[in-house]
């Protein structure tokens, strides 16, 4: 290699021709044989730079992966086991919410006071703080007719069904209807038992089908 | 220590003045467009300190400022340099001029007649906001099809070339042109002709975003620095037996870096967990580069040191990216200026620097004569390494105060924007510094094609050396 | 390298391994992925975009608005998001089902938008376009965004001012007999901003119980 003449340096000579380059490093890539016997460090330590790579890559898919799992967004949180977890709401929470929503509201009011003369109150009201064996049925299969609440007729306007039962506008479940139900039996002053779905439940299997109920037919029951 | 016995040929011969005017062509457009990429560039960095500066005009919004610039840096300036570089480069290692230069002149027009279609869509209103996807919709078939016509006479070179045997720079090369079109398709489906739903186009995007890196702008710029670092030092590459695992594992591993950006984002946790792996695994890549072209480092003049910058920050912005990659250290750095430093580390630091030296590389042998000033070619590498480091260090610091402040939430944003103006100034400088760096560029390529062309066909006198036979060593 | 169409063939199946390891399998998981429907609210989530949301998104997209806002809560461990009030629970993939451009962003210049609609102190539309507009924050004085008076005209007042028009003070005012008012890009994009609600909980998106990593995790 002789150095060139004149040097300008915004011009780079090539020190080597292409044929030259290409037949060179064609060489190195074929198989020699190790005349020399020369122990080579650089293949095996990137060997073992390239294993400790791979074995690290699969450690750390193993241990944060979230097992591929499409709705695993912390890596630290493995899927459950046996589906989602359901949620614990509140029944007061939701008696809240489905009572505020147009269904009861309408007629007994947002504070429960219902409209003197149309609409029977239920702050205080001795059928909604009395057995659950009589609300649970009233608001699972309606009310019609004469009832008397708190000393006072109402006689103008009807319970609809609320419940999953024929000619229901509502097809609530047992679950909604027991919050219902907790709901108005805990707000506005009123103190009684919370109701469970499976009384709901019991209740709604023991009776099936059937028409809205009267004050008459409820006062019979236990 | 073996020698192979081969003729040594003439530096400049047919196979580049076959190819001269068609390859200066997709080099002058990508030059101008390397220069409007600085001036865009630097708008958008005024704007990010005075939030007032050209506000009132929609074209110039800064949204709309990032994605012309973004476009114009992918797909005019890095598309022509890139594919004129590789078709070089396929055409001297295949041993015979190229062939059907025709199709890559109307390749060249059609290609940059989309992008400045694409622009004025996106200038009035038409951006996509994908990320290196900026383009509407319409100009992508066109540019799908440009590409082709370019890329023909590459992979004819490489069907047709003389020797059996094959060198890592026309791996590279012909990866970038074969692997380009089906990514660029592929994304334009899934992303906007028949969009995939929700997270799932971060996701698609994210595949697009970094292949584009990995398996077409990486190989590019690994072309011509594998071609040029060997023809510079004149001695075969050390380690070199290495050199088709690197290549395969970044062509393997690269386009699984895709959730790179989507860690503790709204896709499932394990997208992110194999990028994370992917990122560390092309480590061993990256390594491999620079065990091969650890020789070019400190040798030649100005055209192989602004490869070789460019090479040292191409594997350091593999290493940071393998870091920060990490969801510890993500939680600080994601969404943050360290982002776009990282980005400017790979694309300008990396990938440009490499190219321009390539540019000042191949610009005198496709001509058959020396640079116009010799002093503009020194210059203008001066200040393309102070720009960079002025470049990529401020937006680090940027990020790091952005970082640390946004983990306080009683920090606001104007205050961070407060805390990270300095450096943002700063990184202002270094854009305007590069764009005058790049006019340098604009002006002495100018000087030297007119000189080419005007001036008879032959230059008085040959200003290249002989070179001399490679001889292969053993290690 | 030297069988040619073996080459090509390897390059093909480089990139299509990554497309199916990526793309093609997080599709198969979540591309069918369906909105949730709560029995208790008798309702699905999420709740689909009206279409004027819908026409604001592409109006996010084509301004970038993404290129300095994520649309992105992240994970409680994860940075400050959950602190600085930008959402209850970090997003999942079925936020997203229903927006036609997902931009999730990959920078926060300015805050996260995911959750604007629901924000605390909450913002209506009349604050976005004077923010929009004036590039302030309602009740400071400093610039902090790009004003965008390119989303709104400045007109002449016809008979009544227009309902729409920016009720302005300080330096904002218009000239006498004229009025701003926002163009129907900044009503698309208000109302997309307006809309942007993930105050429901999915069953995924409740912080799960963090483990405590393992001590022979290979954690670098």
């Amino acid at each position: 290699m002789s150095t060139p003449p004149h040097s300008d340096p915004g011009l780079e000579q090539a020190a080597a021709s292409d044929e030259s380059l290409l037949a060179a490093h064609e060489k190195l890539l074929g198989k020699k044989p190790d005349d020399q016997a020369n122990y080579r460090l650089l293949p095996l330590s990137l060997l073992f730079v390239f294993s400790g790579l791979i074995f690290f890559a699969g450690t750390y898919l193993n241990l944060y992966s979230g097992h591929f799992d499409p709705h695993v967004y912390n890596e630290h949180a493995l899927p459950h086991k046996g589906g989602v977890e359901v949620v614990k709401i509140d029944p007061r929470e939701l008696g809240k919410k489905l009572f505020n929503n147009a269904a009861c509201n309408t007629c007994h009011q947002v504070t429960g006071l219902g409209q003197p003369g149309i609409y029977p109150p239920l702050v205080g009201s001795e059928w909604v703080l009395g057995t659950e064996e009589r609300v649970i049925r009233i608001v699972l299969y309606g009310l019609q007719g004469k009832v008397t609440v708190k000393g006072t007729d109402y006689s103008a306007a009807a319970m609809p069904s609320f419940g999953k039962v024929a000619g229901s506008g509502f097809n609530w479940s047992d679950d909604k209807i027991a919050a219902v139900l907790t709901y108005v039996r805990s707000e506005w002053g009123n103190n009684a038992a919370a109701i469970t779905a499976a009384q709901v439940a019991a209740i709604h299997a023991k009776e099936g089908d059937r028409k809205a109920w009267t004050a008459e037919e409820l006062a019979k029951l236990p | 220590m073996t020698t192979v016995q081969t003729n040594a040929s003439h530096e400049v011969t047919a196979i580049d003045t076959a190819a001269r005017w068609p390859l200066l062509l997709l080099i002058h457009a990508s030059i101008k467009w390397l220069v409007l990429s600085g001036v865009l560039a630097l708008i958008g960095s005024i704007q990010l300190v005075q939030p007032v500066f050209l506000s009132t005009c929609a074209i110039f919004a800064h949204g709309r400022i990032v994605a012309m610039q973004e476009s114009i840096f992918i797909y005019g300036w890095a598309a022509n340099a890139g594919l004129a570089l590789a078709l070089w480069i396929l055409g001297r290692l295949g041993g015979s001029p190229l062939r059907a230069m025709n199709w890559v002149v109307v390749g060249t027009l059609a290609w940059n007649v989309a992008l400045v279609l694409g622009l004025i869509g996106i200038a009035t209103g038409d951006a996509t906001s994908i990320a290196f996807l900026q383009l509407p919709r319409y100009v992508q078939l066109l540019m799908v099809v440009a590409y082709g016509a370019i890329a023909v006479p590459g992979v004819l070179a490489w069907a047709g070339r003389r020797t059996e045997g094959t060198f890592a720079a026309q791996w590279y090369a012909v990866a970038a042109l074969f692997l380009f079109p089906w990514l660029f398709s592929a994304a334009q489906l899934m992303l906007l002709w028949s969009p995939v739903r929700g997270t799932l186009q971060a996701v698609a995007g994210g595949w697009f975003s970094q292949g584009i890196w990995t398996l077409w702008l990486a190989p590019l710029a690994l072309a011509p620095a594998y071609y040029i670092v060997p023809k510079v030092t004149g001695r075969a590459l050390p380690s070199y037996e290495f050199a088709p695992h690197s290549f395969w594992c970044l062509l393997v591993v690269g386009g699984f870096t895709g959730g790179r950006h989507l860690v503790g984002g709204p896709v499932p946790a394990w997208i992110a967990s194999l990028a994370i792996v992917s990122c560390v695994l092309l480590l061993f890549h990256y390594f491999v580069v620079f065990m091969n072209l650890r020789g070019g480092l400190g040798r030649g003049s100005t055209a192989s040191r602004l490869v070789a910058v460019g090479l040292l920050a191409y594997v350091l912005g593999g290493l940071v990216d393998a870091i920060t990659a990490f969801r510890g250290v993500a939680a600080i750095t994601q969404f943050t200026f360290v982002e776009v430093a990282q980005q400017q580390l790979a694309l300008y630091a990396g990938f440009t620097l490499i190219l321009l030296g390539a540019i000042y590389f191949a610009v005198p042998r496709l001509l058959g004569r020396g640079w116009f000033s010799a002093n503009l070619v020194i210059g203008h590498a001066a200040i393309a390494f102070t720009g960079v480091a002025l470049l990529v260090v401020s937006l680090l610091g940027a990020g790091w105060v952005q970082g640390h402040d946004l983990l306080d939430a009683k920090i606001s944003f104007a205050d961070i924007a407060i805390h990270t103006r300095p450096w943002l100034l700063a990184a202002t400088a270094a854009q305007g510094i590069l764009l005058l760096g790049n006019l340098l560029l604009l002006v002495n390529f100018l000087e030297t094609a007119c000189a080419g062309c005007c001036a008879s066909a032959t230059p008085t006198e040959n200003p290249f050396r002989e070179p001399s036979t490679m001889e292969a060593t053993a290690s | 390298m030297k069988n040619g169409p073996l080459f090509f063939f390897g390059l093909f199946v480089a990139l299509t391994l990554s497309w199916a390891g990526t793309v093609l399998l997080s599709n198969h998981q979540l591309g069918a992925l369906t909105p949730f429907y709560d029995e208790n609210e008798s309702a699905s989530f999420p709740l689909r975009q009206p279409g004027v949301a819908a026409r604001g998104q592409l109006v996010y997209a084509d301004l970038g608005c993404a290129s300095c806002h994520t649309q992105q809560v992240r994970r409680p461990d994860f940075g400050s998001d959950l602190a600085r009030g930008w959402g209850e629970r970090q997003s999942v993939a079925r936020d997203y089902i229903f927006q036609a451009r997902v931009q999730l962003g990959t920078s926060r210049v300015g805050p996260d938008l995911t959750n604007l609609g629901a924000r605390k102190p909450a913002y209506d539309a009349e604050d976005l376009m004077k923010f929009l507009y004036t590039g302030m924050i309602p009740g400071t004085k400093v610039v902090t965004h790009p004003p965008c008076t390119y989303l709104f005209d400045e007109r002449a007042i016809v008979g009544e001012t227009s309902k729409l028009a920016l009720n302005l003070t300080g330096g904002f005012t218009p000239a006498a007999g004229c009025q701003i008012v926002p163009t129907e890009g900044a009503q698309s994009l208000v109302a997309f901003l307006l809309s942007l609600n993930n105050t429901y909980d999915y069953p995924e998106s409740r912080p799960m119980p963090v483990e405590k990593a393992k001590p022979e995790a290979a954690k670098k």
